[in-house]
């Protein structure tokens, strides 16, 4: 019991507010009973010293009473005391201090080992520095253990304290967001947060304002990465804070981000060749990472290591090529891609399949990949398998099945080779009247059989409710298809079985007639068979009708071994087996597979589809030659078929369920695809078709919800409104796809692109043109309107500076070109006087004299000055990108991130003009004008119609296009004071502007014609693409106006200083010349050098 | 001594051919040529190049001086009624003088040596004009008398004129494919004449051919004739001809001396006709699909 002095004490007590007392009272009663008094005694003194350190530590005292029960519970009493005393120190320091300890101490001591009570409480003094802000933190720092010390080892926390206290020098309130922010983070950081803490103790060094977006980042950052793989990530990123790297929170959101895009098992490999690439060069791993998802998307890891192993070597020799290798910017990297890949991609090989095709099909076949089918919405869905509609092949964008690239390759032809054997082999021609070779034909008398059939029926029906509607309903039954495959499929009940049926039996054919027509394909062709075949389901599994399906599948495959079959079916097996063979000859047409199919349908119709108990299977040699013949059997079956009569599932059955597809044979639609074809011929053939009247929306939209070729039923939404959908867009694809005479193609184009429609030219000196969509392979009509317009005037002593700073190349160039006069004559004979006679002809004189008729006096021979007759036309780049200066300009040209709001654009475009104006360095365009310069003094003496234009401009609408000289000018004062004057301007559309001087070229007269066009880049403009991203389109249309300059016999030669123009310009140009200049300041002398080979 | 002859040559009149050349009528174009000589009309062939245009003339010479010489029966032994075949190539500097023919000098004297065309009037052949647009205009107009009713030539340096023998025909070949606006013929000379159009053969008749050409199986020789239809195929596409019978054949003659399909077809067929070169990939594919 508390002795006299003890009571003495306690009334001391009574001078602090009563909650101290209170809490006190309420502690004594939970202390344990094992203290001794003496214990007590000092438990409460202690509490008294600390409530007397100052007017407010009674708030801290109160908090100790109150906590003290629960920290002794989790400690020893000499720990408690070792608390007490540290509890003590810190109210000296401060009573707010140990308030804030007092109160973390339940929830730390429960997560504490008791011997760490010392440190912790030195660790959270010594963030107290005496100032206010520093106590603020010290406490949070309290608070914040027993969360922190949940994810954190006694040792991290106190890392993270230095850390912290390290930071606290920078900025307290950072260092108490971090400390905010630590919380959230630790717990996801799992192994690393060693090296966490230690990399953000080594950015307070180098980077001190960064830790925030650091903490952000890194919460972000780490949970895309594969858990065990987190702590070299951030080693890596540590590295690159040592070697000086910045903005390391956005790294590491990007490295994550595509790291993220990645199978997490693959982490290890990319980040383990990071860490290696840091030996080489720390700023390469940032991009290596990025880059990585692209290219692992193409390439397995091990093909990832060599590429690496290239990049390094190229970064050994030369830092920005390996950066650019790394970024997979440079041409040699995505050959090295390219070669080391066993993938192909579609568009590598698209010109020579396409020749392949149309050169077996002997048609106008386009290839595309099946995306642009999909997108279409005309009902095929999938995007895996190839197909074809009728026209266009459709195949996958890119073949990466096997390991290496020729298999691929193999796999990919024959995959053509199927799909072109339905248009070369006619499955889409089918004829209900056709006589098939192979069998006799059933199809008119089973159609009549069914109609009978369903006559009688309806007769029925009739009688049985009303007579009144007789009419209508007999009417009915007339002509209810629109394509022939249509009326086929209307033999049979289950659509989806006749579909499936004929689908395999008509690939078998193909197969087979392709292995006959072309052996060379062959080889593989087996091959990617046997490879199918290993992909099948186990037949055994499936109930009997699909498992008779699945055989016939495999047949078709030519499996000829291993296959089960349900002993029970034995002979209708053998006799499918015999229909089969029957259609592979070498001349088998497409109604010999519809006959067959519709006997294998009476086959299989009748089998009921239950599930065959394992035992009942065997398997099946096929070693008999006999030619099938219908047996009476078939007959009766037929007969059946005829009645049309549904047949009740048995409980047992399950219902019919497709096959599973065969890769290389792709989706077979015959009915949609018969459709197209027609549609398309009756587009052809206008208004008057040949057989009936147009057909109808109405009558198309039943054709969908009828074939078995649309899973309409898996679709969102109404069936109705689905196959709708599909009429219309059928009916617009037949209609847009069609090849258009060139005399009503004017005004008869529809616009896909939403974005506006033609443009017209209203004012004088505007002139619109087409624009090319590559991927509608099409023009989009009226597309861009040029204006042209005069270059104004500037300082004509610009003209004359440059030739006196060239003053030594002036001479030499004029020399050269004068030199190009004489070389310019050729020899003419038989002329009336010339420069010496022509001995042959004199000869010929003589005997002709001898003989006594007339000679020809025409014998003098000259070499005659033939009429050097060149008109050409400089077209300049002189778009915004042509402000670079030309030792910063690398790599830059590709940029344009001009905005796309025209106002923010006005803006942007004025700040870039304002940087201008303080420019001291040479930029691109000025090299160009220096050019324009030199090479006006060297034409000038030969004397070639010349023209120089420079163009520019902002979105399609506004192609600036602006006359320097025209073809038709002479040379004047005037054209110096404008070459002063250009300037870079905005955007480069090169395509109406090449259309716009291809076609000044054209009103000129002239033997040889040449467009010289002198760029930096690619071309590139706001909208120049259909998602503005796109770089192809912008090439493709420069490429298709070239083309169409080519036909009016003018030769175009493109000139460019961007070093990775080869890629696109081999495109672009095709096999038309251009030539990429390393260094820009070789331009003037380059030019001229080009100049007359091209014109010699 | 006996001089031994190591070359043969023959005079242009009494050239015929003395075994039948092969040749497998596509069409009508047999009858129509018998027709047309019957009733003295000019002929001019139209086709792409190798398709069999030449011999086609040469098969007709041969069948219709065969047949000369039956009806003229025993004189046939003597060889004085044949039906001799005069060919020309034409080419940009053939000048009126190299086909009718002109003075040469021999010693002190000048003497008048006959063009090939002027012997053909004379002796009554056919006469044909191989690649007749590469002429000069005013050579071909040269020929339009001997093509109406008037059937003569004038002999501009003797001041003569020459009346075609009875048997003289005059067949003109040109090929539409390659002309350019300025290599056409002119109206006037195109409506002198009967137009009959070749093309390459039928997939059968074609194999046919290249198989009695070239001496190839007769799988081969189909193999090849179905690669001439599908590259022919592609003509749209860049070629400026397709494949032609000609170069089939030479194929066939490479497979027979025992190299391999795939390469003579490389080589006679694909690098023959095109330089492009993803035109010449995408042949390659099909030769490739279709032999072993």
């Amino acid at each position: 019991m508390p002795s006299d002095s003890f009571e003495n004490k306690i009334n001391e007590l009574k001078e602090f507010p009563e909650l101290v007392e209170k809490n006190y009272h309420i502690a004594l009663s939970s202390m344990p009973d094992a203290l001794s008094d003496k214990q007590l005694n000092d438990w409460f003194s202690n509490g008294l010293t600390i409530a007397k350190q100052d007017v407010r530590s009674w708030e801290a005292s109160s908090r100790f009473f109150e906590v003290s029960p629960a920290v002794l519970k989790s400690m020893p009493y000499s720990y408690f005391e070792k608390w007490m005393e540290c509890g003590l120190k810190l109210s000296t320091e401060s009573p707010t201090l140990a308030g804030a300890y007092f109160e973390a101490s339940p929830g730390t001591m429960n997560k504490l080992r008791s011997r760490h009570i010392e440190s912790w409480a030195l660790t959270g003094s010594k963030l107290h520095k005496g100032t206010w802000k520093s106590s603020t933190l010290a406490c949070k720092f309290f608070t914040l253990s027993p969360v922190l010390l949940e994810s954190l080892s006694f040792q991290q926390l106190e890392k993270f304290s230095e850390f912290l206290d390290a930071l606290s020098i920078r900025s307290y309130d950072l260092a108490s967001e971090c400390l905010n922010f630590g919380q959230d983070i630790f717990p996801l950081l799992g192994e690393d947060k060693d090296s966490f803490l230690s990399l953000a103790t080594a950015l307070v060094e180098t980077g001190w304002r960064e830790i925030k977006s650091f903490f952000d980042s890194g919460a972000k950052a780490l949970p895309r990465i594969a858990a065990s793989e987190r702590i070299r990530f951030l080693q890596l990123a540590e590295s690159l804070v040592v070697n000086g790297a910045s903005n390391i929170p956005g790294i590491m959101l990007d490295i994550s981000q595509s790291l993220s895009e990645l199978n997490e098992e693959k982490h290890t490999a990319v980040l383990g060749l990071s860490e290696s690439l840091l030996t080489h060069d720390p700023m390469a791993m940032p991009d290596f990472i990025k880059s990585s998802v692209f290219v692992l998307n193409k390439l397995t890891i091990n093909q990832f290591y060599k590429w690496y192993e290239e990049g390094v070597s190229i970064l050994k020799q030369n830092r920005d090529a390996g950066l650019a290798f790394f970024k997979v910017e440079s041409t040699h990297s995505e050959e090295t891609i390219e070669i080391l890949s066993s993938g192909i991609e579609f568009e590598r090989i698209k010109t020579v399949m396409e020749m392949y095709c149309r050169g077996l099909a002997g048609a106008e076949i386009k290839l595309s990949i099946i995306d642009s089918l999909i997108e279409k919405n005309i009902g095929w869905v999938s995007a895996e398998s190839a197909t074809t509609e009728g026209s266009t092949v459709f195949v996958p964008s890119v073949v990466d099945k096997y390991s290496t690239k020729n298999e691929n390759y193999n796999w990919f032809k024959v995959v053509s080779t199927h799909q072109v054997a339905h248009l070369e082999f006619g499955s889409f021609s089918f004829n209900f009247h056709r006589k098939s070779k192979a069998f006799e034909d059933l199809r008119t008398l089973l159609e009549d059989q069914r109609n009978q059939s369903l006559k009688d029926r309806n007769n029925e029906n009739l009688e049985n409710i009303s007579k009144e509607i007789e009419g209508d309903s007999v009417h009915s039954i007339e002509k209810t298809w629109l394509t022939d495959m249509q009326r086929f499929f209307n033999l049979f009940d289950d659509r989806k079985l006749s579909l499936d049926i004929f689908t395999i039996v008509e690939d078998a054919r193909l197969d087979a007639r392709v292995q006959i027509e072309y052996p060379g394909i062959k080889t593989s062709y087996i091959q990617v068979q046997r490879d199918s075949c290993e992909d099948r389901p186990d037949i055994k599994e499936l109930p009997a009708k699909e498992a008779l399906i699945e055989f016939m599948l495999r047949l078709s495959l030519q499996q000829y071994e291993d296959i089960s079959i349900p002993i029970k079916y034995k002979n209708e097996i053998k006799q499918i087996v015999q229909i089969i063979k029957q259609i592979c000859g070498s001349d088998s047409i497409v109604e010999d597979a519809a006959e067959a199919a519709i006997r294998i349908y009476a086959i299989v119709s009748s089998i009921p589809n239950e599930a065959i108990p394992e035992e009942d299977w065997d398997d099946i040699g096929f070693d008999d030659d006999e030619d099938y013949v219908d047996s009476e059997e078939m007959e009766k079956l037929l007969q059946q078929m005829g009645m049309g009569m549904e047949m009740e599932l048995n409980p047992e059955e399950s219902e019919y369920e497709s096959m599973q597809e065969v890769e290389y044979r792709g989706d077979f639609k015959p009915e949609l695809a018969q459709l197209m074809t027609e549609l398309r011929m009756q587009q052809q053939d206008g208004q008057g078709q040949s057989n009936g009247e147009p057909l109808t929306q109405d009558q198309l939209k039943e054709l969908l919800e009828n074939s078995a070729e649309l899973d309409l039923q898996s679709m969102q939404g109404e069936i109705q409104e689905s196959s709708g959908m599909f009429a219309d867009n059928i009916i617009k694809e037949a209609g847009t796809n069609m090849p258009q005479s060139p005399e009503n193609s004017q005004g008869s184009y529809v616009h896909v692109d939403e974005d506006g429609g033609e443009l017209q030219s209203s004012e004088p000196q505007t002139f619109v043109y087409d624009e090319w969509d590559f991927r509608a392979d099409d023009y989009k009509p009226r597309w861009c309107v040029v204006k042209q317009k005069m270059m104004p005037e500037g300082d004509q002593s610009y003209f004359n500076s440059i030739l006196n700073e060239y003053s030594t190349l002036v001479t030499r160039i004029r020399r050269q070109f004068e030199m190009m006069v004489p070389e310019m004559f050729r020899k003419e004979r038989k002329l009336s006087d010339g420069e010496d006679i022509d001995i042959d002809d004199v000869i010929e004189n003589m005997i002709d004299i001898k003989a006594g008729s007339s000679p020809d006096e025409k014998f003098y021979w000259r070499r005659n000055k033939v009429q050097r007759d060149v008109a050409v036309a400089f077209l300049l780049d002189t778009s915004a990108s042509t402000a670079e200066a030309i030792d910063e300009g690398k790599g830059k040209q590709d940029e344009w991130d001009a905005p796309e709001d025209p106002v923010e654009y006005m803006v942007w475009l004025r700040t870039r003009r304002g940087q201008q104006i303080k420019r001291s360095y040479k930029r691109i365009i000025d090299v160009e004008k220096e050019s324009m310069v030199l090479l006006i003094n060297a034409l000038e003496a030969i004397g070639d119609v010349y023209g120089i234009y420079g163009f520019s401009g902002y979105g399609r609408e506004n192609v600036e296009y602006y006359t320097i000289k025209d073809l038709q000018e002479n040379f004047s004062e005037k054209v110096k004071k404008r070459i002063d004057r250009i300037a870079p301007l905005h955007a480069t559309r090169m395509g109406p502007a090449i259309r716009h001087t291809a076609h000044k070229l054209d009103m000129v007269d002239a033997k040889t014609k040449i467009l010289f066009l002198i760029s930096d880049g690619r071309p590139q403009d706001r909208g120049y693409s259909r998602e503005g991203v796109e770089k192809e389109y912008a090439v493709h249309d420069t490429k298709k106006a070239l083309d169409e300059a080519k036909k009016l016999g003018i030769n175009s030669f493109c000139l460019t200083v961007d070093k990775n123009g080869h890629d696109y310009l081999k495109t672009m140009t095709s096999d038309m010349g251009y030539e990429i200049l390393d260094d820009i300041n070789d331009l003037p002398e380059r030019l001229l050098v080009l100049y007359r080979r091209l014109t010699m | 001594m006996t001089t031994q002859t190591l070359y043969k040559s023959y005079i242009i009149e009494e050239y015929e051919l003395s075994e039948e050349p092969f040749y497998v009528p596509v069409s009508d174009e047999i009858e129509l040529f018998e027709a047309a000589y019957r009733e003295k009309l000019p002929l001019i062939f139209k086709g792409p190049t190798g398709c069999g245009k030449t011999r086609f003339v040469e098969y007709m010479s041969y069948r219709l001086g065969k047949a000369l010489k039956e009806k003229t029966g025993k004189s046939s032994a003597s060889g004085a009624v044949n039906l001799p075949l005069v060919t020309i190539a034409c080419h940009e500097d053939l000048t009126s003088s190299d086909l009718v023919g002109r003075y040469l000098l021999e010693g002190d004297q000048t003497v008048w040596i006959d063009g090939p065309l002027t012997r053909a009037v004379k002796a009554g052949g056919i006469c044909y004009l191989d690649e007749v647009v590469e002429a000069r205009k005013d050579t071909t107009v040269l020929i339009h008398p001997l093509t109406d009713h008037r059937r003569m030539l004038p002999i501009e340096k003797r001041g003569e004129l020459l009346e075609a023998a009875d048997g003289f025909l005059l067949v003109l070949s040109y090929n539409p494919g390659y002309q350019s606006a300025l290599k056409d013929l002119k109206h006037s000379t195109r409506q002198r004449f009967v137009s009959i159009e070749f093309d390459y053969p039928p997939l059968e008749i074609e194999a046919n051919i290249i198989e009695h050409e070239s001496g190839v199986e007769e799988q081969i020789a189909i193999q090849l004739a179905k690669l001439g239809q599908k590259v022919r195929n592609l003509k749209e596409h860049g070629l400026g001809e397709g494949a032609s019978t000609r170069l089939l054949i030479y194929a066939g003659k490479l497979i027979t001396s025992g190299i391999s399909p795939r390469r003579a077809c490389q080589v006679s067929v694909n690098w023959g006709i095109t330089d492009d070169h993803s035109l010449q990939q995408g042949i390659t594919e099909i030769i490739e699909s279709i032999f072993e």
